[in-house]
């Protein structure tokens, strides 16, 4: 479902009382949201997917469009798109006649001009009252939870008044009649959700700020960019309750500064920004690596370069937390793939800093942070948290910080520990810490510093693959775009394609023999994502001997990748194959 | 005698030196500073394991390394930040920030007003000659205008900062200047910074015997530095430190410009306050999640 | 006078801390002579370096007998005046040095330091009441003169010397 209007309209607080009265009866749902760069009043627009299964993405063509004026509709194109299957529902104050729709190149299903202003102004003497009329609509065509959705509006109004309740609530009643005395031609009512009891919703960005305070996290520093605030703000509102601090700094160096001395004290520490924000960040995130202090750096992307698109997801920053650094760097990244393993990323990251003492990037994207969506109820009992190695007595008796051991980590001290005084320094140093410019010293130190990450490299439980391990085709996907993929997957395979998917939490360094073992039998497939570069597939391509027939699929951000494109490309190569000329070709040059 | 009834401290100046041998220019200002603060730090006798020591990059930014603290040399103008997430995160610890004129007026610059304002009980020292002494001799931020330097082959065109004048204008409670010239004074300003609740502030003229000035050498300093005691300057008149912090680069006033004789709370008492009240409601770390459940 | 030391109220010491002070005086010194010895050695400039560990050797020496005799007097009594409490009094100030310097100055530096010395021992002896503190002090004051003699002599020795050396690329820039 897509619904597009004005600032104004309330047309995303609208879809927000439709996914939270959906979460509330027990569907999966998925919402997004997307507004034109005006910083108020203007275009608005989101997309709520309604599911009895999980939901993966936030799906392609759309089942019913809602259009509060076309102009404003017409501005989210892509990402409203129409199709032959779609209800189209927009209100008659446009004039424009249900033949004449300004939609280029589709007949819709069914279209319906509703007085939706008319009916707000009369039930509730107010425009303002447009989105209740809408959710009456919905409510009243597609049978999704009239009950808790004027439960929802009951809880939205209380604080405001009985009137302007009881006004929305005529707006919301009205709406639903409307819809009852002109049914659908082909009815669509959403079956009852299979599961009862109501899920979470929420987004992103509040559940990695939510994880990040549940796995110890005691300091906060950030400085505001879209579109990672929103973990600064829980963080502020959060933190204090258990112990911690948040500051809001004057800049993003200054924010990883304060959150990497807090590290330094000993405390479990995170900072959050988007790309620009990471640019700055780089020279302390190489004085993390080489004082080798815990610390979670949290990249919400978003299009670039530079201001690019501030708004919208891609995946185009793979690259700069690979390797924006001087000097030579390992350090890991790890990707969400949904809200809901938001938090397992965002402990999985704080265990890894603090278990290998190295800084480690989440890489979240605009999608995933931004996007409501429904996520079962989490038992927390679930997560180990692992706490930084510290000194013992015994260490501390002649402590060495930076002491060279088998698996390249050592204990760790910070201030306050008698005994435990050292000097951390971003310049190159010995192992008690003193600064050197031996070139044996910095080879061995470089080697322990990479050598410690080298486990990581066989951590299965960081992947996700599913299929036949013998499957001759794959996807490989990662972020908001793994979820598309994963559908996509499905889809193929109740089509009988032999296909198999591997989405990876940690991407980087890249787990040579995972990924070996996975293309070992596999002749085509794609990697997915969204950039223009396909920059994970090079990555790839860096260490890995992908298999010839397995090709980028990558689409710049903002240009949403859509499950059935997947599927279609992933046919082709499959096809390709089965050419006999090709197949002999790609046979003999493996 | 006074002192013979004094309380032995039980920290040593030589207890918060370390093993390492400076490699500073022999004749270098910053000797002088760091004697000064071993001083400083055994008048107030906390052991070197609860002080962290933060740095930047330059030839000052050395000096953590001289000390037996915990140390931090971190990198070029970032000190400040970092040693308020520490003293944020720790407070119990004693934090120091020292580091150089470009350090902490050029590259940093942007972070002082802040950590001004942000008042954490941290003291900040630095080390100003005048000049970029670890990359050579080029202009710093406090350069007197004019100078003659390898990036300034004519002169420079830009008017110098003025450090004093900086804080004291973003509202710091505590200022004050020192030299190695008058090794007393310069410990008495540093131990009083620390002792201060608040973000302290002590601005060192600590010449660059390489590529400094021949006039603004030690033994200049000697002869023209002026006691702000001496002066009758009363060190809780702000406006009164403001005048005085004019003539930076003209004369060498030394002690304490201005100290708040009320200072607020710290940022770190405000801290605890809130945590304090919000503490009392919050519901468990595993149920932090409950919050987005629809009910 | 007064700036080098804090805290010590000169005209009432006894001769228990009059004596203490004598001792962290020389202990100061010949810290300083080591510390100097080394920045020296680490600036690759062994004359001065050797020199100043002349130097060391001798307030090494001084010092350790005017510790001896505190101890005979007062014993293991604990120690009111604290190194915390002087400022260079016959420790060469920490500007006189540089890498470059020659021998010559390293020389005149050191006399420097005991004139300064002889001085404040000089004006001390003047300032206290009581008799056998007096005495030590001008004591010390006449050991500073002899080291005064001492450099002096050293210098007189010394051979005319060229400029000093230009050590363009000595420092490491980060
Ligand atoms: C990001 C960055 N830029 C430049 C440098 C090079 N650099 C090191 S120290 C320094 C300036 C030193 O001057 P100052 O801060 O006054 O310290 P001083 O050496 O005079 O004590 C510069 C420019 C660096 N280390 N890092
Ligand atoms: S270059 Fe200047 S500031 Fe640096 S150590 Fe030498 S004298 Fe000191
Ligand atoms: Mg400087």
């Amino acid at each position: 479902m897509g619904m597009a209007g004005s600032g104004g309209d309330g047309i995303v607080s609208a879809g927000e009382s439709l996914i939270s009265a959906a979460a509330y009866e027990g569907y999966h749902a998925m919402m997004t949201k997307s507004f034109g760069s005006q910083v108020r009043g203007g275009e608005s627009s989101c997309r709520v997917r309604l599911s009895t299964a999980r939901v993966q993405n936030p799906g392609g063509t759309l089942d019913v469009a809602i259009a509060l004026n076309w102009e404003d509709f017409l501005k989210f194109g892509a990402e409203l798109p129409v199709s032959g299957d779609t209800v189209v529902i927009y209100d008659s104050k446009t004039g424009v006649e249900p033949g004449q729709i300004p939609l280029v190149g589709v007949t819709p299903k069914e279209v319906f001009a509703v007085p939706i202003g008319e009916m707000a102004r009369r039930a509730a003497g107010t425009d303002k009252a447009k989105n209740s009329v809408v959710l009456g609509l919905i409510a009243g065509w597609f049978g999704i939870a009239p009950g808790s959705i004027v439960r929802g509006l009951n809880k939205k109004f209380a604080k405001k008044g009985p009137e302007l309740l009881a006004a929305n609530e005529r707006a919301f009643h009205l709406g639903e009649e409307f819809a009852k005395e002109h049914p659908l031609a082909t009815p669509r009512a959403m079956a009852p959700p299979t599961s009862s009891g109501s899920k979470m919703l929420t987004d992103g960005n509040d559940m990695c700020a939510a994880a990040a305070i549940l796995a110890g996290c005691e300091f906060f520093g950030g400085y505001p960019i879209t579109p990672s605030t929103e973990i600064m703000q829980f963080f502020t509102r959060e933190v204090w309750k258990y112990g911690g601090a948040v500051v809001q700094a004057e800049d993003e160096i200054a924010s990883i500064g304060a959150a990497l001395g807090a590290s330094f004290a000993g405390k479990k520490a995170m900072t959050a920004t988007s790309g620009p924000g990471m640019a700055l960040k780089t020279e302390i995130l190489g004085l993390a690596t080489i004082a080798e202090l815990p610390l979670v750096i949290v990249n919400v992307q978003r299009g670039g370069p530079s201001t690019g698109l501030p708004t919208k997801p891609e995946q185009s920053d793979l690259f700069q937390a690979a390797f924006s650094a001087s000097g030579d760097v390992l350090r890991p990244i790890l990707a969400p793939t949904s809200v809901a393993d938001t938090v397992d990323v965002t402990v999985e990251a704080f265990n890894i800093a603090e278990h290998y003492q190295t800084p480690v990037i989440l890489l979240s994207d605009q999608e995933i942070a931004q996007r409501k969506e429904t996520v079962d109820p989490i038992d927390t009992s679930r997560f180990t948290f692992i706490e930084r190695k510290r000194p013992t007595a015994v260490d501390l008796q002649s402590y060495a910080r930076f002491r060279m051991t088998e698996d390249g980590i050592s204990p760790i001290s910070h201030p306050g520990m008698k005994g435990g005084n050292y000097q951390g320094a971003g310049i190159e140093h010995n192992e008690q810490g003193n600064p050197t410019a031996s070139g044996k010293v910095h080879a061995a130190m470089n080697a322990k510093r990479f050598r410690k990450l080298a486990p990581l490299q066989r951590r299965r439980d960081l992947f996700r693959i599913d299929g036949d391990p013998d499957a001759p085709f794959a996807l490989v996907s990662w972020g908001s775009i793994a979820g598309v993929c994963r559908e996509a997957y499905l889809r193929a395979t109740a089509e009988g394609l032999a296909v198999k998917l591997l989405v990876p939490w940690l991407v980087y360094p890249v787990a040579e023999e995972i990924y070996r073992e996975f293309f070992g039998s596999v002749r085509a497939g794609l990697v997915v994502e969204a950039s223009h570069q396909g920059q994970l597939y090079r990555i790839l391509r860096m260490y890995v001997d992908v298999p010839r027939g397995v090709t980028s699929f990558a689409r710049d951000g903002a240009n949403p990748i859509q499950p059935g494109d997947v599927v279609a490309r992933l046919r082709a190569a499959a096809l390709a194959l089965q050419s006999p000329p090709s197949a002999q070709q790609i046979a003999c040059e493996e | 005698m006074t002192t013979s009834n004094a309380p032995l401290p039980t920290y040593q100046a030589k207890d918060y030196k370390s093993e390492l041998k400076p490699i500073w220019c022999p004749g270098c200002g910053d000797f002088g500073v760091v004697q000064a603060i071993y001083r400083a730090l055994a008048a107030i006798g906390r052991p070197p394991h609860e002080i962290a020591f933060v740095s930047g990059i330059g030839c000052s930014s050395r000096i953590p390394g001289y000390t037996t603290a915990y140390g931090f040399n971190s990198v070029h103008g970032r000190a400040l930040p970092i040693a308020q997430g520490i003293k944020i995160a720790s407070p119990e610890l004693l934090v120091l920030v020292a580091g150089g004129d470009g350090d902490g007026f050029s590259i940093g610059g942007g972070h002082v007003a802040h950590a001004v304002r942000r008042n954490t009980d941290i003291t900040y020292i630095v080390m100003d000659n005048q000049i970029y002494g670890l990359t050579k001799g080029q202009l710093s931020p406090t350069s007197p205008k004019g100078l003659h330097t390898v990036t300034s082959e004519y002169g420079s065109l830009e008017e110098a900062v003025n450090p004093l004048l900086y804080v004291l204008a973003y509202g710091a409670n505590f200022v004050a200047q020192g030299t190695p010239a008058d090794m007393a004074g310069l410990a008495e300003v540093i131990e009083a910074a620390i002792r201060f609740p608040g973000f302290s502030f002590v601005n060192v003229q600590s010449p660059c015997v390489t590529f400094g000035e021949d006039d603004q050498q030690v033994k200049n300093h000697r002869a023209t530095m002026q006691s702000l005691a001496k002066l009758g300057h009363d060190p809780t008149d702000r406006l009164a430190a403001m005048g005085l912090a004019q003539k930076y680069g003209k004369e060498l006033h030394t002690g304490v410009f201005y100290k708040n004789p009320d200072p607020p709370p710290t940022m770190n008492a405000l801290i605890k306050e809130r945590q304090q009240v919000l503490s009392e409601k919050a519901p468990p770390r595993s149920r932090i999640f409950d919050r987005f459940l629809q009910t | 006078m007064t700036d080098k030391t804090r805290s010590i109220d000169l005209a009432n010491i006894s001769l228990r801390d009059a004596l203490d002070l004598a001792v962290l005086v020389e202990e100061e010194a010949k810290d300083r002579y080591e510390e100097f010895a080394d920045q020296m050695e680490l600036h690759h400039n062994p004359e001065a370096a050797r020199f100043f560990r002349f130097m060391l050797a001798i307030e090494a020496k001084h010092e350790s007998r005017l510790a001896e005799r505190r101890r005979g007097l007062f014993g293991d009594e604990p120690r009111a005046v604290k190194r915390e409490m002087i400022f260079d009094i016959e420790a060469p100030e920490y500007d006189e040095v540089r890498a470059n310097m020659t021998l010559r100055q390293a020389l005149d530096a050191s006399l420097r330091a005991e004139t300064k010395a002889f001085e404040f021992f000089e004006a001390a002896a003047e300032m206290v009441q009581m008799k056998d503190v007096q005495d030590i002090f001008t004591e010390l004051r006449e050991e500073e003169r002899e080291h005064q003699a001492l450099v002096r002599q050293e210098i007189d020795r010394l051979p005319p010397e060229g400029p000093a050396r230009d050590d363009d690329d000595e420092i490491v820039a980060l």
